[in-house]
């Protein structure tokens, strides 16, 4: 059985955003939650600063906080390594989303995709409400509404219950990338089998010294990080006293 | 007499008409969902997750409390022991309100039991509770049938002063085992709980007492005087421990460099920490823990009512405290989206949950006092 794992390369990430918007259209990822999210840091001091960006989202970890909590089983690890999520046995207790040492669950606290369904209309006999574009379009919830995602998991979790990344599951077991791996067009992003040999992410940590988030914790995250970008050239020099 | 009728009718309508506002928090909850509270994806749990806890584990502590007379055998405070047990129903009553409440749907707290896990202190707490609650009832109603000492109490007895140890440690251990959140990490939060447990279980049933007296002036605490003063003892020695703990606690706070702890003291809220001062912990436990070593105020119906009424609402302000710091800075990511540290206020609806918990635990209070003779000892 092949265990997931991605490799995120640093150097290629331009940090454009793709990936969470590519995730949002895939996942049908209400507003206010992100599967795919980011870490920015600034370190430095004025004029000698400098931007980091570090891409993330749910590292499937192998001893997840998340799945040891769960009262319901909800959060659950699927034998690819995938940490998946059953809405229908989720009782809302949010105890993942207090276990994760990464901060990448949410709670769905209201309905989701609620302004779709407004009628209001920004001018009146002008432009159409929100849901007069769903209902014109023949969407459903939204209009950029993925049925696909239903495959595996509620196309639209409910209010209630917790959501996060799924490594986009339904689209691997059809031998497809995960969206945001797709959608990146510097090819930051690079999934495959930890456990094959030739894989190219098995290459890849073979070829670099890869990080994780929070290694110390013991989670045994499944979310590389490589390299990092940094064009900055300096003088050599020894310092000075 | 008609003006106690008359009082205990009014109490009754008050007491209607907060469950009948809490019914209606209940639905609007059920329909619009959490937003409702003042709650986001870094501060999770609130004020009706810390009303469980501080009911819950006041539970708790009743019943280890009955275990006195009960498990222990100690016949002198079998006169307590019927009262505590049915307060300690009662409460544990009102903490289900509170965490039906909070997850938003009691469907949710039933399917617990259908797919279980076994690794999750969640799921151990939710058996745990539910069984004490099934126990203590039976319990109860054998003693009501003057069924105090057969094999069959004694060991429901056994039974729910087991559990009543082990439910706090359990409570203490979902967050114990947080790694990723320092200021909850370790084993500590279990004794810690265990020890706050017992703490607000005698001052509610000290209190409780206090107050019953005054209103009905049924005579009871002065025909047991002696047994109340030394029940207030045991009150002073439990007080102490917590302080102890608290002290430890402060101590670790005060010397760490640890991020999380920094966070910690800068993070002021609506539950007692003001200008660096845990108030909650100075007014609600160290000054009543003070003038409980005062025997005078030990000795005195008002000294009992004011110590244990502080330390009541201050161990409840405690468990805010412990649950809101920890949650105080987001996680990761979620720094993106929202401040470094963020402050918390219950909205209206996080008030009229607690205010439902408290109304039903108090209607139990009250209609049991009626019509099932607490104050019963065994023939």
């Amino acid at each position: 059985m092949s265990r997931y794992a991605m490799v995120i390369d640093l150097q290629r990430c331009v940090g454009c955003g793709s990936c969470s918007i590519a995730c949002r259209n895939e996942n049908n990822v209400p507003d206010g939650i992100y599967w795919s999210n980011k870490i920015t840091e600034t370190v430095g001091t004025f004029p000698n600063v400098r931007h980091h960006y570090i891409p993330t989202l749910c590292n499937h970890c192998e001893y997840a906080p998340c799945v040891r909590g769960c009262p319901t089983k909800a959060m659950h690890k699927l034998d690819n390594g995938i940490t998946m999520h059953d809405p229908k046995k989720c009782i809302g207790c949010k105890y993942c989303e207090f276990n994760c040492p990464y901060g990448v669950i949410y709670f769905n606290w209201k309905e989701p995709h609620q302004f779709w369904k407004s009628n209001k209309v920004l001018l009146k006999g002008g432009t159409s409400s929100p849901q007069e574009e769903v209902e014109k379009i023949g969407a459903k919830k939204t209009p950029y509404f993925n049925p696909e995602r239903g495959a595996t998991l509620p196309a639209s979790r409910p209010k209630g219950v917790v959501e996060k990344c799924t490594f986009c599951d339904h689209r691997v077991r059809k031998g497809l990338l995960p969206r945001c791996v797709e959608a990146c067009p510097a090819n930051a992003r690079i999934f495959g089998d930890i456990k094959a040999p030739d894989s190219d992410v098995t290459k890849l940590l073979g070829k670099f010294r890869p990080f994780r988030l929070r290694e110390q914790l013991g989670t045994n995250p499944h979310v590389f990080y490589v390299r990092d970008f940094n064009p900055a050239q300096y003088r050599p020099t020894k310092g000075g006293v | 007499m008609s003006e106690k009728k008359g009082l205990y009718g009014i109490w009754l309508v008050v007491l209607g008409i907060l469950i009948l506002l809490g019914l209606y928090t209940a639905l609007k909850l059920f329909i619009e969902g959490h937003g409702l509270f003042n709650t986001n994806d870094v501060i999770l749990w609130s004020l009706p997750l810390g009303v469980y806890i501080f009911l819950a584990l006041t539970s708790s502590g009743l019943t280890l409390l009955a275990g006195v007379p009960l498990v222990l055998k100690v016949k002198k405070y079998e006169p307590f022991a019927k009262r505590l047990v049915f307060l300690s129903i009662a409460t544990l009553m009102g903490a289900f309100v509170a965490i039906g409440l909070e997850l938003g749907s009691v469907q949710h707290m039933f399917w617990v039991f259908f797919s279980p896990n076994l690794s999750s202190p969640i799921w151990w707490l939710a058996l745990i509770y539910s069984v004490e609650l099934v126990v203590l009832i039976v319990k109860f109603w054998r003693m009501h049938k003057g069924d105090w000492h057969s094999s069959f109490s004694n060991t429901l007895g056994v039974i729910s002063f087991l559990l009543a140890m082990i439910a706090p440690l359990m409570i203490g251990s979902i967050f114990g085992i947080t790694e990723s959140r320092v200021t909850y990490f370790g084993p500590m939060m279990s004794i810690y709980s265990l020890v706050l447990g017992l703490l607000s279980g005698t001052a509610l049933f000290l209190l409780y007492s206090m107050i019953f007296h005054r209103v009905t002036g049924d005579g009871d605490v002065e025909r047991q005087t002696s047994l109340y003063n030394e029940f207030t003892v045991i009150f002073a020695y439990i007080a102490s421990i917590a302080v102890v703990f608290s002290l430890v606690k402060f101590a670790i706070e005060s010397a760490t460099t640890v991020p999380e702890f920094l966070i910690y003291h800068k993070f002021e809220h609506a539950f007692g920490a003001w200008q660096g001062f845990h108030f909650e912990v100075l007014l609600g436990l160290f000054l009543p823990f003070l003038l409980l070593l005062i025997p005078s105020v030990r000795r005195s119906v008002g000294g009992k009512t004011v110590t244990s009424g502080l330390i009541l609402v201050g161990t409840l302000m405690m468990h805010m405290e412990i649950l809101l710091a920890g949650q105080s800075h987001p996680v990761g990511p979620k720094a993106e989206q929202y401040p470094e540290f963020i402050s918390y206020f219950p909205s209206i609806w996080e008030w009229l949950v607690f205010v439902f918990a408290l109304a039903v635990m108090l209607l139990l209070y009250t209609l049991g006092e009626r019509y099932l003779k607490l104050m019963e000892v065994p023939q």
